[in-house]
């Protein structure tokens, strides 16, 4: 309350001010995307990730959201932004037709012209490097609370996530009995890919307790039967949405690449949506704390 | 007209080609003059198109040579070449939509660094002596085969319209030109072909018809003789066309008959 | 029977067309610029560093202008080359991409996506954004010298080999692509459909000043080849009788097409259809004669690139559709409608 009696009088003179600066600046170069120092109004934000956009909510600044990518999913809220379209094929008039002050996004976003584009029109370009860890998620925290100017929120969140984060990895750490060998399958297209190393997935598989059931590459390779026989994997991880494409959890299991695993004799599937899994964003702690047991079950 | 200088003419000594093993034209020797008409005859296979194209400089003999008042036809070039003999194919499948008009007047294409003073009215012209100016604005791809052939005559007729400053003989090679035309077409052609030659052209003409030879042509090369080395055999065309060389030749029984305007005609069969 | 239209009532009309394409899409956008600041704007342009830097200004110049110039190089270069193709081939089905070059583009551009991190990692440090540019236009390039050099014979060029040459090479380097679409993860995958799909999105001044230097460069020296290629119609032997050098034509054409169409694909991916397209709605309207068609159908073909962005750009703003399924969509109707109403010339 106090706050907002002291900043409207603030206003009131800065306003007075800035009529006689006006008269007397004439053409002044200053870019006027920029959040002048003396304006109240909060940051327009355009967020060009998931799990960005999801921390924007968790801070309370979705009233400073005027546009989001194709992956921002979550909140369903999000899913009613103008959408400025896919994160690695943006537009930079589209951008800038929102009038935002930052822009944030991880460094897949592209094309790196059309950000360089948007720089150049005085916009705030905050990248956030993705390097599928948990530095990656509290760095998207730090990021958007300064590029929202809500630090205080974004500092309180990070103590609350890193304390859900160390809770979870406790449980893991302490969990005995061999790790479960976990097999990714991404499926969003016809040809069905497993992950090896430097991936997401990868990660996320280590931070949940498991071991990744592949090895020796990185990326992403189709799935072949052998390959599949050889890694014997205990249990599969896939996305919600594989399995919408592959038309059902049962016809998964009918793909002959995975018949011969240890994961199909029991029917060892964990699902989840590809956000919430994949996207390094705020909500991993919970989704590390579900994946987790079920790993473990795979083993028991 | 002067004794024709044999020296600056159209010429192939022992020209062969030969593709593979197969030879299209072997040891072919031939002299011919400006201001003539010259019929090319032969069976089918004999190499009379192939003689024409070496005549003309399209095609490079393996072995021998052609030559043009003395010269060797390459080392005249193509584009000079173009502005002193112009060639009429057998066939010519003409991409696009131009029109009847648009073909003859590429024609004028080999002057197009040095045009004429009139050469919308050398294109009208051209087509009005091969009777086709009617069909000027159509598409030549709509026409019957005759009608193609004469626009196709028409065009080469506009190559060489205008006789040359430097008084060089004109070249008029012309492949089967008749073979589609109806009879009274192809009556009209010859003559026309007569006139030019009068003009001083050389009309060189293959032939499938030895009856339009005889009537037209003022020599005659036959290919396919058996028992001449080359198989050729060049002469005045009333010397040539006897009737045991064309049955020799074209394996047909020949029966020469005299009509009623006096000039020898030929029954077959 | 023909009522064509003259020569330059076309060239008119087409640079009409033009016109009224580049103001469509200065006024057009995502970002609102009414018409008193985009005058503004355009006022001053001449005055340089002293200019108003108001945001209208920046987004104007530094974003939209460029692309309508990318657009303008981009169609002129398709429309042009498109016609150099068909004249050569003696064919109106022919197209920019029959010599490989777009193929040759899209496979290096592929190699460099989803490839380049693993074998090439000194490439992006020394080349950086420019990249995937100098390797598309590289991979054209080699592409068109490859299918070239299959279809010598006997001292001259084929174009019935040219032809099989091309088909052959087109369908490997497809089949290349295929493989490093097995090979890519998903967001290498989607990065790569993008570049096959074609946007003026990458328009920065650095690359668009050079595309238009090259198509300018190419458009210059394919107008001395429009005469000849009315005689090759006649056929080559014939078109040599009339004292054509054809070779010389041949290597000059498809030398012009590879530049022109390689430095566009290199800087926008693939804007399939305005190549086979413009010299055909040209032909309709004004004859074969390709002294009025190569003109016009580089008028043509920048005109339909820059309506076609100009709907890319705008039909689901703030995000952007890909350029080259907007060629089509406009393209093909109005092929069509063309086609009924002009029928009977075809």
């Amino acid at each position: 309350m106090t706050e907002e009696r002291i900043s409207s009088s603030l206003v009131r003179r800065r306003d007075a001010l800035r009529l006689a600066a006006a008269a007397s600046l004439g053409a002044a170069a200053l870019p006027l995307f920029a959040q002048s120092p003396e304006a109240k109004k909060l940051p327009r934000l355009i967020t060009v990730s998931g799990a960005i956009t999801e921390v924007v909510y968790l801070l309370g600044a979705e009233g400073q959201l005027v546009g989001t990518d194709t992956t921002s999913l979550y909140p369903a809220a999000a899913r009613g932004t103008p959408k400025v379209g896919y994160m690695r094929q943006l537009s930079a008039e589209g951008l800038l037709s929102l009038k935002p002050d930052a822009v944030i996004a991880t460094n897949e976003s592209g094309p790196p012209v059309v950000l360089d584009q948007v720089r150049s029109a005085g916009v705030k370009v905050e990248i956030v490097q993705a390097d599928h860890s948990w530095g990656e998620v509290q760095r998207k925290n730090q990021v958007v609370g300064r590029a929202a100017a809500r630090e205080a929120q974004a500092r309180a969140l990070q103590v609350k996530l890193d304390a859900e984060w160390a809770q979870v990895q406790q449980r893991v750490a302490a969990a005995q009995g061999r790790k479960p060998r976990v097999l990714f399958v991404l499926s969003h297209s016809a040809s069905p890919q497993v992950s090896g190393e430097k991936t997401a997935a990868h990660a996320v598989i280590g931070y949940a307790g498991g071991v990744n059931a592949l090895g020796g590459f990185e990326g992403y390779r189709p799935m072949t039967a052998e390959a599949m026989a050889t890694a014997a994997p205990d249990i599969v991880m896939t996305s919600d949405q594989s399995i919408e494409a592959h038309g059902g959890i049962e016809r998964f299991w009918q793909r002959p690449e995975l018949a011969l695993t240890p994961a199909f004799r029991k029917r060892s599937l964990v699902t989840l949506d590809a956000l919430l899994l994949l996207g390094f964003g705020p909500r991993m702690p919970a989704a590390i704390a579900e994946l987790h047991p079920k790993f473990m079950a795979a083993v028991a | 007209m002067k004794a024709p200088d044999l020296e600056l003419g159209l010429r192939c000594e022992d020209a062969e080609v030969r593709i593979g093993a197969k030879a299209l034209l072997s040891r072919a020797t031939v002299r011919l003059a400006p201001g003539r008409v010259t019929a090319i005859l032969g069976p089918n296979g004999a190499g009379k198109s192939t003689l024409l194209s070496v005549l003309s400089g399209q095609r490079e003999p393996t072995a021998g040579r052609a030559l043009l008042d003395g010269r060797p036809l390459r080392a005249h070039g193509m584009p000079a070449l173009a502005l002193r003999r112009a060639l009429m194919p057998q066939e010519s499948a003409v991409a696009f939509d131009f029109s009847a008009r648009d073909v003859v007047a590429l024609g004028r294409y080999p002057h197009r660094l040095a045009p004429a003073p009139d050469e919308d009215a050398i294109v009208a012209a051209a087509m009005a002596l091969t009777d086709v100016s009617a069909l000027a604005p159509r598409v030549l791809n709509t026409l019957s085969g005759g009608e193609k052939a004469r626009v196709h005559m028409a065009r080469v007729l506009a190559q060489l319209w205008h006789p040359r400053a430097d008084g060089a003989a004109r070249w008029l090679l012309l492949d089967e030109p008749t073979a589609a035309l109806d009879l009274a077409h192809q009556h009209a052609a010859m003559r026309l072909l007569r006139g030019w030659a009068g003009q001083g052209v050389g009309v060189v003409v293959v032939l499938h018809d030895l009856n339009l030879a005889r009537r037209y042509a003022d020599e005659v090369v036959v290919l396919g003789v058996p028992d001449i080395p080359g198989g050729l055999c060049q002469g005045p065309t009333a010397e040539v066309l006897a009737p045991p060389l064309i049955e020799a030749v074209w394996r047909m029984p020949c029966q020469s008959v005299v009509g009623a305007d006096g000039i020898e005609q030929y029954l077959f069969g | 029977m023909s009522q064509r239209f003259p020569p330059r009532a076309v060239l008119a009309g087409c640079a009409l067309l033009l016109a009224f394409a580049l103001a469509l899409g200065a006024v057009s956008g995502a970002y609102a610029i009414s018409l008193p600041q985009l005058w503004k704007v355009l006022a001053s342009l001449g005055q340089g560093a002293a200019a108003d830097k108001s945001p209208e200004y920046l987004v104007f110049v530094n974003i939209r202008l460029p692309r309508l110039v990318l657009g303008v190089a981009a169609g002129a270069g398709l429309g042009m080359a498109g016609t150099l193709m068909q004249g050569l081939f003696r064919n109106p089905l022919a197209d920019p991409g029959l010599v490989g070059i777009s193929s040759g583009a899209a496979l290096a551009a592929g190699v460099t996506i989803v490839l380049g991190a693993w074998f090439m990692p000194v490439l992006p440090r020394t080349l950086g954004s420019w990249t995937l540019v100098v390797m598309a236009f590289g991979g054209g390039l080699s592409v068109t010298l490859l299918i070239y050099a299959l279809s010598r014979s006997e001292g001259g060029t084929r174009m019935a080999l040219m032809l099989l040459a091309g088909i052959a090479v087109n369908a490997l380097a497809g089949a290349g692509l295929g493989f490093l679409s097995v090979m890519a993860t998903d967001e290498q995958l989607r990065s790569l459909q993008f570049w096959l799909l074609g946007s003026l999105g990458g328009a920065r001044w650095s690359a668009v000043i050079l595309v238009g230097v090259a198509v300018l460069l190419s458009c210059v020296a394919a107008a001395s080849l429009a005469a000849p290629l009315n005689a090759i119609a006649l056929g080559e032997s014939q078109a040599a009788l009339l004292g054509v050098d054809v070779e010389r034509i041949k290597r000059r054409a498809i030398v012009v097409t590879a530049v022109a169409v390689g430095a566009v694909t290199a800087t926008t991916g693939i804007i399939g259809f305005v190549g086979l397209i413009a010299p055909h709605w040209v032909r309709m309207v004004a004859g074969p004669d390709h002294r009025a068609v190569l003109p016009a159908s580089a008028l043509l073909g920048a005109a339909l690139v820059l309506v076609s962005d100009t709907v890319a750009r705008t039909a689901m703003a703030p995000a952007e559709l890909p350029l080259g399924v907007l060629t089509a969509f406009i393209g093909v109707p109005m092929f069509l409608l063309m086609l009924r109403h002009f029928r009977g010339r075809i």
